[in-house]
């Protein structure tokens, strides 16, 4: 019943899933940043399972070397002492509690799983080897103009970004 | 049973979300809401994947490797404009932004 790949998925599902509610009930902006890590490469992990290799080897490259690193700097470059007892914003919650929230977020998490569970998936897999080549030949013909407006559309971030960030004053 | 059934994956991305989701409503720190943010994205483009298996042209791993680009954009921008809002206001809690000083 329980072969390596279920047991694998369960254990990436647990990780990905623990260290989200992890950045949940944390205060720590550091420990957040560390359990995003773990988040991230159990996402990865599942692509693999879900026959997605060049999705999960960006994605890991992405988030782990690129998004995180710059989550450190936001984090060390805003350094402010942490005031205890008050984290919660006023953007939804009124009632600067706890509850709204997390009853907001359980209640989408349950109607979720009700509304998914009641689908009728199909769980057939097209192709199981290696979606490399597949990949490349696809951005260079079939996905072409999307691929050179992302270049355009980063590069475009990248430059707005840095002009943001300049000290203005 | 060799391969995981799609539910699975689908349940996965839901807890994400909601997790996400929860994150940037209670959340004080700009940060964290940021990082809610992508956990949302990150649960969308797991769907996104999971989909795309049973799929022969990979539709769907295209158009997640196209999100994440946009995720990286947006990361960058709103971590430079948190840099910005720090200078401002002495702080990064959501609460404190007023342009009525």
């Amino acid at each position: 019943m329980l072969n390596s790949i279920s047991l694998g998925f369960l254990v990436l599902a647990l990780l990905t899933c623990g260290s989200a509610l992890f950045m949940l009930v944390t205060r720590n902006l550091l420990h957040a940043a560390l359990a995003m890590f773990l988040c991230m490469l159990g996402l990865a992990g599942l692509y693999v399972l879900a026959y997605a290799d060049v999705m999960a080897v960006s994605h890991l490259l992405i988030y782990v070397g690129g998004v995180l690193i710059l989550i450190l700097f936001g984090i060390m470059m805003t350094q402010t002492p942490v005031k205890e007892g008050e984290s919660v914003n006023h953007l939804w919650a009124e009632q600067s509690g706890r509850f709204w929230p997390l009853s907001m977020g359980l209640s989408i998490f349950m109607g979720l799983f009700w509304v998914l569970g009641h689908g009728n998936w199909s769980n057939e897999i097209a192709q199981t080897d290696s979606k490399i080549v597949q990949t490349g030949v696809a951005f260079l013909t079939e996905y072409s103009f999307p691929f050179e407006l992302t270049g355009v559309f980063l590069l475009i971030a990248l430059v707005g970004a840095t002009f943001i960030a300049k000290n203005h004053g | 049973m060799d391969n995981i059934p799609l539910i699975f994956f689908l349940w996965v991305g839901a807890f994400l979300f909601a997790t996400g989701f929860a994150m940037m409503v209670m959340k004080r720190n700009t940060i964290f809401v940021l990082m809610g943010i992508e956990l949302m994205l990150n649960a969308a483009n797991l769907n996104l994947v999971a989909f795309s298996r049973s799929d022969d042209q990979n539709q769907g791993m295209m158009m997640g490797l196209f999100v994440l680009v946009v995720g990286v954009c947006e990361m960058a921008i709103a971590l430079a404009v948190i840099i910005q809002v720090y200078r401002q206001f002495k702080g990064i809690d959501i609460d404190q932004f007023s342009s009525r000083n």
